[in-house]
């Protein structure tokens, strides 16, 4: 009796290192990567960085420097502002894009391709090409616009009014593809009973969308526009390769990413830039929580 | 009871894989090979340098078969960054440019190899003997020495001579003042529709040059006051924006932001900048038809104090890790870079100006025809760069303040008297 206890006790044992040697490199990487970066961020923000890892504990005065200072609120609403000036855009043209791929259309691989392209690109790369692009006297959009009859040339980067909006289209054009490969795949997964059903009945293609695709598809988009937002509050990439640190415009493009950067790599302020990490955690987490609540509302599960 | 278990077990994991990572082999580039090849890596962040860079570390190759040196070049805007994040993980490079900028940090923290008596066999008094005391100062911390004197630089007026001829202007000589300048831009500018002088907002190329000319000072002699108030920095900054804001001769900022000053000046829309020395050799090597020449700064014609004379001045130097792994090979290479051999092959591939006193002539003779003379005339009214511990902090401050002098959401004087507080507080925690 007691033999089997313990074989019983054993067999548990190697169950469980067994399951644990599986996850370990999961874990082990978040560990690494992410649980124990976080918490040293944390610790990082109640400290000032002295040269080369030299640190000085200053309790909260990073947070009062942030809260008290001008430019961090300006930053702050530079980045709600990209992302609900992105975020809204780029679902509503990915779900369009998903739509039409989904038709029963020659080439549908090719166009997904095409569209998904943007995706595979370096952002480095394509900021170069748009800033390029943007360039007041020689790029092709304004070489285009004074063609069509524009009165005047645009200063899309370097216009403190047009830089952001200038910034958002890259950022959509770029970010359309993903998006309407994800809401592709839940469009896919619909099945194609409830649209015939509809059809008997007598249903437009308008009401079918509505009635039909839109519910269906509405746990993927939930999770593309939980995604979406998140991708939008940490916009660095695209500000930081098309906009100059003495840009007249600056001011209105720099995210709290790029803020992050200047201060923590730039000035070297690492503890400063730390509480500035965590204020992003912040909104990112309100942001989510409220909607994680308000899903209740719009996203379908069960049918 | 389970949970906790696994969390222990997890613990342990995950502490034996962070002290694995710790006790990683903290020699990242210097190894020495199985044959007694010893590998040193060289980096540095101006690309137009490397071929002279390759050059040096060829010849020292040649002399000594028992080293190998990889020469790489990381750009300035990443330099900082990466050099540092090198620092705190202890994998510098083997032998690596220094800038003032950041020196004193640097060897404040003890990274810097102390190379004070580096040629003590040879002669005492061999960096003072042989290069300019400013720039053996520069790499001078608490009297010990961090490293040997590469080259210096000083900023000079180019212009190109066909727009000139275009508008029908006399080149520019050591009689131009700011009028002159002024006056042959409005001229161009209305002759021909091309831009005069450009006037970015740039520091060392721009506004400092025209703050020490107009006899004001950025930072004052014992580093504990800034000069952003005084009436000659704000008489040169005020000129310099000017320049930019006040006239169409310029490009504005905007524009510039877009497309800088090289660029225009490289596609022959602009026909004046101020230019570093530092810059000729892109200009010499990739723009061969651009009929260009150099000229010294115009004066101030009513400097608040001085002869109205004045360009900004700089050096670097070679330095090493205090922990590195082959210090006696490096410091060797070290030894032969700071030698008048090694001097004239810098200066005759065009590196920049030579550090080694008398060695000018073999970086003037890479341009002929062109009076880039000019640059090392220069020297005589050269002001030092100014530099702070902490201006890796307050400047990107400042500039952004300087910025919005250009916007118009500032006035001169309010940016002068945010400059100077903001400054005069860095200044105190040094």
């Amino acid at each position: 009796m007691s033999l089997s206890t313990f074989g019983r006790y054993k067999q548990k044992i190697f169950d469980s290192a067994a399951g644990l040697g599986m996850v370990a490199p999961t874990i082990i990487g978040l560990i690494i990567l992410n649980i124990y970066p976080f918490f040293r961020n944390i610790w990082m923000s109640f400290h000032k960085s002295g040269s080369f890892g030299k640190w000085t504990f200053i309790g909260l005065k990073n947070y009062t420097d942030m809260f008290s200072s001008e430019g961090f609120w300006k930053v702050t609403g530079n980045t709600l502002l990209f992302a609900a000036m992105t975020v809204p855009l780029t679902i509503i043209i990915a779900l369009l894009i998903a739509q039409l791929l989904n038709q029963k259309i020659q080439g549908k691989g090719i166009f997904r391709a095409i569209y998904f392209l943007p995706m595979v690109v370096a952002p480095a790369a394509i900021a170069m090409v748009w800033k390029w692009m943007f360039n007041t006297d020689f790029g092709i959009i304004n070489i285009v616009l004074t063609s069509l009859g524009a009165p005047v040339k645009m200063n899309w980067i370097t216009n403190p009014n047009t830089v952001m909006l200038s910034c958002s289209v890259v950022v959509i054009w770029s970010s359309i593809g993903y998006d309407a490969i994800l809401l592709l795949s839940g469009l896919q997964s619909i099945s194609t009973t409830y649209y015939e059903a509809a059809t008997i009945d007598g249903a437009s293609s308008f009401k079918k969308f509505f009635k039909i695709t839109l519910p269906l598809v509405s746990p993927t988009m939930f999770f593309v526009v939980i995604m979406r937002i998140m991708a939008a509050i940490k916009i660095f990439d695209i500000i930081y390769m098309m906009i100059e640190p003495t840009n007249p415009a600056i001011k209105n493009a720099q995210s709290l990413m790029y803020h992050f950067y200047r201060e923590s790599f730039v000035m070297n302020n690492k503890g400063y830039g730390s509480a500035l990490a965590l204020w992003m955690v912040f909104i990112i987490a309100v942001v989510t929580f409220i909607q994680f609540i308000g899903q209740k509302k719009w996203v379908v599960y069960d049918v | 009871m389970s949970c906790l278990k696994k969390i222990v077990l997890l613990l342990a994991i995950s502490a034996i894989v962070l002290s694995g990572c710790s006790k990683k082999d903290s020699s990242a580039s210097a190894k020495g090979g199985q044959d007694g090849v010893v590998t040193l890596t060289m980096l540095g962040w101006e690309i137009y340098q490397k071929p002279g860079m390759v050059a040096l570390a060829e010849e020292y190759m040649r002399q000594n078969p028992n080293v190998k040196i990889n020469v790489d070049i990381s750009a300035w805007g990443e330099y900082w960054t990466k050099l540092e994040a090198m620092a705190n993980t202890n994998t510098l490079p083997d032998i690596f440019w220094m800038h003032t900028n950041e020196f004193e940090r640097y060897a404040e923290a003890g990274l810097l190899a102390d190379i004070t008596d580096l040629y003590d066999d040879v002669e005492d008094n061999y960096y003072y003997n042989h290069f300019p005391s400013n720039l053996v100062l520069n790499a001078t911390y608490e009297g010990k020495i961090y490293g040997v004197p590469k080259d210096w630089d000083t900023i000079g007026l180019a212009y190109n001579k066909d727009i000139f001829d275009e508008a029908g202007l006399e080149y520019p000589d050591e009689t131009w003042t700011w009028d002159t300048l002024k006056e042959a831009s409005i001229t161009i500018k209305e002759k021909t529709g091309k831009y005069g002088m450009m006037a970015p907002q740039n520091e060392q190329e721009g506004y400092l040059n025209l703050i020490y000319q107009a006899g004001g000072y950025y930072l004052n002699e014992d580093i504990t006051k800034s000069g952003f108030m005084e009436a000659g920095t704000i008489k040169g900054m005020g000129e310099w924006i000017s320049w930019n804001t006040d006239y169409d001769f310029s490009p504005t900022q905007a524009e510039l932001s877009e497309l800088y000053t090289f660029e225009r000046f490289f596609a022959e829309t602009g026909a004046m900048l101020y230019m570093g020395s530092w810059g000729i050799n892109n200009m010499y090597i990739n723009y061969p038809d651009l009929n260009w020449d150099i000229a010294v700064l115009p004066r101030c014609p009513d400097p608040v104090s001085g002869d109205g004379r004045a360009s900004i001045y700089n050096g670097l130097s070679y330095a090493t890790g205090s922990g590195n792994k082959n210090l006696d090979v490096v410091k060797d290479f070290l030894k032969f870079l700071g030698t008048e051999e090694a001097a004239i092959i810098h200066g005759a591939n065009g590196a920049a100006i030579p550090a080694y006193n008398g060695t000018g002539d073999s970086w003037i003779n890479n341009y002929e025809g062109k009076n880039v003379k000019a640059f090392v005339d220069m020297m005589d009214y050269g002001v030092q760069f100014p530099y702070s511990k902490t201006k890796n902090e307050w400047f990107p401050k400042t500039e952004s303040l300087i910025l919005d002098v250009y916007t118009g959401s500032k006035t001169l004087m309010e940016m002068s008297q945010a400059c100077a507080k903001l400054v005069d507080d860095y200044l105190m925690t040094e």
